[in-house]
């Protein structure tokens, strides 16, 4: 116990979800909220004097291994199974480490800016329900964070769902012509996930030595009987690791989303409402990769080695086909949705590859993508709430009648293709160099491959920064208005993280979290080399 | 006519007071009929008198669970012999969980009628009522409570015979509906074959074994395994036959697969509360019963025999089968009746999964299975108890149950959209509600047997993968009633009755799902303990 700073990250939402549901005017419900998450962001900047790298070293921060120094933990009994000695603790189990802490800042820092996103709900075309709208989305954010934050299996799986009620609700109601068909897909692709998860989940229980049963991922990571027997067991005849990996697989591939189970998502973000697809792209999506490097690696590292080149090809898939797609759309929105495939790609490759490089960019990327794809919604958004269409082929010389939104665009834009300076283009980097220094055989085709994936993401994106912003100034867009002040807002600190994450990437961001990434490393390379020694592996020596 | 009386075998008060639930309802039985012939046809003072009874019932349940305390007693039997009736705690949760359903349906009625009268000019909807209908409810009540309350062959029949007469006539208790009667017709058809079936299995079983009593059959059965390991595994034929013969008067109770076919029919056409009932209570003690057969099988064949391997894997495959076929066919249907229909069709599938635990893993006090299907039926009774009720306020305002009467309904009436909605979602089992809780001490129940058992993993996966699949048609009601709206649609008018029953529902699957989470499991656990088994096995010689 070491306050409970946490828990009101967690719940102070909830509990203005509540006051939403009781307070008398829409305004007022604006206010709570906005105010919610402004104060949950301002509560999660407490967290950084933890990571404070200036002065400590990186032991220090992080701890010697894996699941060894956490913050603002909140450990205790929630349901108990079992009984007499078998007894084993359900524990609510919260806390930070530096895979969890930039998630969580990035969380509350999104979510801020999309309730502010949100104000004028009253021009939205669906704008009913503004107390029944801010609920859900502070009940989201709950979800959101308890997932990055929880720390015991079953409390991630509850937070885990408990965002698909919201999600579903938020694009159902409030989104765009298609919301229904959007709305149900998402829920029932993400559900199939999340049930294959709970599979896993118990199993994880039940295979675990008796004496050693467990739910805190953590333990279940270091713990060498359970480390030992999940290795040797066996699992309806299959064996038992690589089955559960591949339960957890495609829970998490649904979200991230990797190629084929991509499809919910270019539906989901184009028809659900501008905030909305600014929390899916810049946060749900990060719950996939997160969901890989906090239970897949850690739990069971022995698949790692093995599932690394079929990760590495769908990472591959996922770059060259998320690109071209993108390039095929004309409609904006789509655009943005499938350059946000392209873009998890490289978070994908980054992470099968396993190496302490490919881990940090693939986390940077996380990141990076996590600023930068909610800022392209909120780009299109500021233009769709004025043209009311999203056809790219339409428009034209936009930058010319909004100077300030043209100029502010290109920043989003360019952070996105990668351009060096702004954030994308270090995680990108980083995977590519990890991916072409790795141990693998096929590590050097697929890093070249991948760098195709930059060249045509520089394409789609500067084709369309040509048929939007530039050329000739058209008749019909020429009264729209410049970007109001509240959209600068939104804008403008999108813009500067994006800025400094791409000129400081050590500074701001590397050094909050390589610690912990080392240790997942490390902890994956111990048993990567105990199964070659077993059974020989893949990688070249 | 001395010596007879000197013979004769009478129960002792202390044995009559373990059954004094029982008593309680055949008192209200009596009271029902006797005030109608004094006061004349009141629907309502019938309902007053049953919702009485019903919760006299209650008080007398609690009154037995204090005295059952500890351990299962058995009763009514002569010294030395198998009881004919049991009181354990198992019992005593039924008989307590059908006291507070019947409480809760009479109160849906007493709903209805308000609502009737509000407007009387419609065709009213499921207009039923009369003494007779409360007579036909308690008399179903009371075989039900009696099914879960016996190992003796005969009282099982007897029982499940009372339960299932009276409730052929209520699917029909709306005179005046065609679909009522042709309901009826179906269910008691179906009803007397499975019966037919029954009595036949009964019989076989008598004849192999010469006993009606369920544990020395048990014991005979294993003992003959048993006998047979020590040299080649063989099958006693007659014992399977008998064995499965009964199962398809159990199954054609708890609506299973492959006696599901009168269950849709018979949901749409019966009124509303009487689907309900049904839904809960004929499912709960068909269940009860099944789990009863199942334990004391089990439970005498110490580690488990050939017969009961394949008795697990005859269950096993019929609860995988009945859910995914109730889920399937719930995908395309339009009425929410039978919507609902099958999805206790699907839900009766997820519970009879926890049946198929035959052998109990070592190490554990609770009858694992036992103590989720408590837990299951607990939330169960909530969820199903709160979406019928909100379909019923609905149905009786529209006049039809067709799933676009629920347009809108999130606007048109808040009140009843929401909490159907958390009903509908705790039934998809989504967490943080009752129906998560429900399915995790199911999915816990089978992967701590799976020890034993290894392919009770196959069911986990089917079960978790039916979640996915129901959530589709649970979400059809869903999004009709919050993604779709008619502005042309008035809002709705409801009687505060009904309203309170179906928010106290919703709230408390909220609380299940979270803050009573563990306490549902703790009581789930100590109510399966200690089931009533035979103290002392009597000595059988086997017939060749």
């Amino acid at each position: 116990m070491e306050g409970n700073l946490l828990n009101w990250i967690i719940f102070l939402p909830t509990i203005a979800a509540v006051l939403c549901l009781i307070v008398p005017s829409n305004r007022a419900v604006k206010v709570i909220a906005i105010l919610a998450s402004g104060v949950t962001l301002a509560l999660s900047l407490g967290l950084f004097p933890h990571f404070a790298w200036w002065g400590q070293d990186a032991a220090g921060i992080f701890g010697g291994a894996y699941g060894q120094k956490l913050y603002e933990v909140t450990k205790f009994t929630w349901i108990t199974l079992g009984e007499g000695d078998n007894a084993t603790p359900i524990q609510y189990y919260v806390g930070v480490d530096g895979l969890s802490f930039p998630l969580v800042i990035l969380t509350t820092v999104i979510s801020f800016l999309a309730a502010l996103a949100s104000w004028n709900i009253e021009h939205w075309k669906v704008n009913h329900g503004v107390r029944g709208y801010f609920c859900l989305f502070l009940l989201l954010e709950t979800g959101m964070l308890g997932v990055f934050c929880a720390l015991d299996f079953f409390l991630f799986y509850i937070f885990w769902e408990v965002m698909l009620l919201p999600m579903y609700f938020l694009i159902g109601v409030w989104g765009g012509p298609r919301k229904e068909y959007a709305a149900i897909k998402f829920f029932i692709y993400t559900l199939v996930g999340s049930v294959l998860m709970l599979v896993a989940l118990l199993a994880f229980y039940f295979y675990a030595p008796v004496g050693h049963r467990t739910f805190d991922l953590l333990k279940m990571a270091t713990d060498p009987e359970i480390q030992q027997a999940f290795g040797s067991a066996t699992f309806l005849g299959w064996r038992f690791a690589p089955f559960m990996f591949i339960l957890l697989y495609v829970g998490f591939a649904i979200k991230i989303p990797v190629f084929p189970f991509h499809t919910w998502l270019p539906d989901a973000h184009v028809e659900a409402p501008t905030p909305i697809s600014m929390i899916l792209a810049g946060v749900l999506l990060k719950m996939g990769a997160y969901g890989l490097l906090r239970i897949s690696y850690p739990v069971l590292p022995m698949v790692g080695p093995e599932a690394a080149w079929p990760l590495a090809v769908l990472g591959l898939i996922n770059i060259i086909y998320g690109a071209l797609c993108a390039m095929a759309q004309t409609d904006f929105k789509r655009l943005v949705a499938y350059s946000s495939i392209s873009h998890m790609g490289y978070v994908l490759l980054g992470i099968a590859i396993m190496t302490p490089a490919g881990l940090q960019g693939a986390m940077f990327q996380v990141i990076a993508h996590g600023i930068s794809s909610p800022m392209c919604f909120f780009l299109v958004g500021v233009i769709y709430d004025r043209a009311h269409h999203r056809d790219i082929n339409r428009f034209g010389g936009l930058w010319l009648t909004m100077p300030v939104y043209g100029s502010l665009a290109t920043v989003g834009f360019f952070a996105s293709l990668g351009l060096p300076g702004l954030c994308g283009f270090i995680g990108e980097f980083w995977v590519l160099i990890a991916t072409f220094s790795a141990n693998f055989a096929w590590a050097k085709p697929a890093a070249v491959l991948a760098a195709t994936g930059v060249i045509l993401t520089a394409g789609y994106i500067l084709w369309m920064i040509q048929r939007v912003y530039l050329g000739k100034q058209r008749e019909e867009y020429k009264g729209f208005p410049e970007v109001s002040f509240r959209e600068v807002a939104i804008l403008v600190p999108l813009a500067v993280l994006a800025l400094v994450l791409g000129i400081l990437p050590e500074q701001s961001l590397f050094r909050f979290m390589n610690g912990t990434l080392n240790q997942i490393t490390d902890l994956c390379a111990r048993h990567g080399d105990m199964l070659t020694a077993a059974v020989g592996t893949f990688a070249r020596p | 006519m001395k010596l007879l009386l000197a013979n004769t075998w009478l129960p002792t008060s202390a044995e009559l007071h373990l059954f004094s639930p029982e008593l309680v309802l055949t008192g209200t039985i009596v009271a029902v009929l006797l005030v109608a012939l004094v006061a004349g046809r009141r629907p309502q003072l019938s309902a007053m008198i049953a919702l009485l009874g019903a919760l006299l019932g209650v008080l007398a349940t609690a009154h037995v669970a204090r005295v059952v305390g500890d351990g299962g007693l058995g009763g009514l039997a002569p010294p030395g012999e198998p009881p004919m009736l049991i009181a354990d705690r198992f019992s005593v949760f039924f008989k307590l969980f059908l006291f507070v359903l019947l409480a809760a349906i009479i109160w849906l009625w007493l709903t209805g009628t308000i609502e009737r009268r509000m407007r009387a000019t419609s065709r009213p909807v499921g207009d039923v009522g009369g003494p007779e209908f409360f007579v036909l409810l308690l008399t179903s009540a009371l075989g039900m409570m009696l099914m879960v309350g016996s190992l003796n062959l005969l009282v099982i029949i007897i029982a499940m015979e009372t339960a299932s007469l009276p409730s052929y006539a209520i699917v029909a208790a709306d005179r005046r509906s065609r679909l009522g009667a042709e309901a009826a017709l179906k269910y008691v058809l179906f009803g007397a074959a499975s019966a037919a079936i029954m009595v036949y299995g009964v019989s076989l079983l008598y004849g192999r074994f010469g006993t009606l009593d369920l544990g020395a059959v048990a014991q005979a059965s294993s003992l003959w395994s048993h006998q047979q390991d020590a040299g080649a595994t063989g099958t006693d034929w007659l014992f399977c036959l008998g064995l499965a013969a009964l199962g398809v008067g159990v199954v054609f109770k708890i609506a299973a697969v492959p006696m599901h076919y009168w269950c849709p029919d018979v949901f749409e056409g019966a009124p509303i509360e009487i689907t309900t009932w049904l839904s809960i209570a004929s499912k709960a003690a068909g269940l009860g019963l099944l789990l009863r057969i199942v334990t004391t099988l089990g439970g005498a064949a110490a580690g488990g025999t050939h017969h009961t391997e394949l008795l697990a894997w005859a269950i096993g495959i019929l609860a995988a089968v009945t859910c995914t076929v109730g889920n399937l066919a719930a995908l395309r249907q339009e009425s929410v009746k039978r919507i609902l229909a099958y999805s206790s069709i699907a839900h009766a599938g997820y519970m009879m999964m926890a049946a198929a635990i035959l052998v109990a893993p070592a190490g554990t006090a609770a009858n694992v299975g036992i103590s989720a299907v408590v837990a299951y039926l607990l939330v169960y009774l909530l969820m199903n108890v709160g979406a019928f009720g909100a379909a019923a306020l609905v149905t009786w305002h529209a006049g039809t149950d067709h799933l676009s009467a629920f347009t809108g309904l999130g606007r048109r009436a808040p009140w009843i959209a929401v909490p159907l909605a958390v009903c509908l979602f705790s039934l998809v089992g989504l967490p943080p509600l009752g129906g998560f809780a429900a399915k995790w001490f199911l999915l816990v129940a089978l992967g701590t047997s799976a020890a034993a058992q290894p392919w009770l993993w196959g069911l986990v996966v089917i079960a978790v993968v039916n979640t996915a699949i129901s959530l589709y048609y649970y979400v059809r009601i869903i999004r009709q009633m919050f993604l779709t709206d008619d502005a042309t649609l008035p809002r709705l008018q409801v009687p505060f009755g009904g309203l309170a029953l179906v928010n106290v529902c919703a709230v408390v699957i909220l609380l299940i799902g979270t803050l009573w989470f563990s306490p549902l499991g703790e009581r789930a656990g100590r109510l399966a303990s200690n089931l009533y088994v035979q103290p002392t096995p009597p000595a059988l010689t086997l017939q060749p």
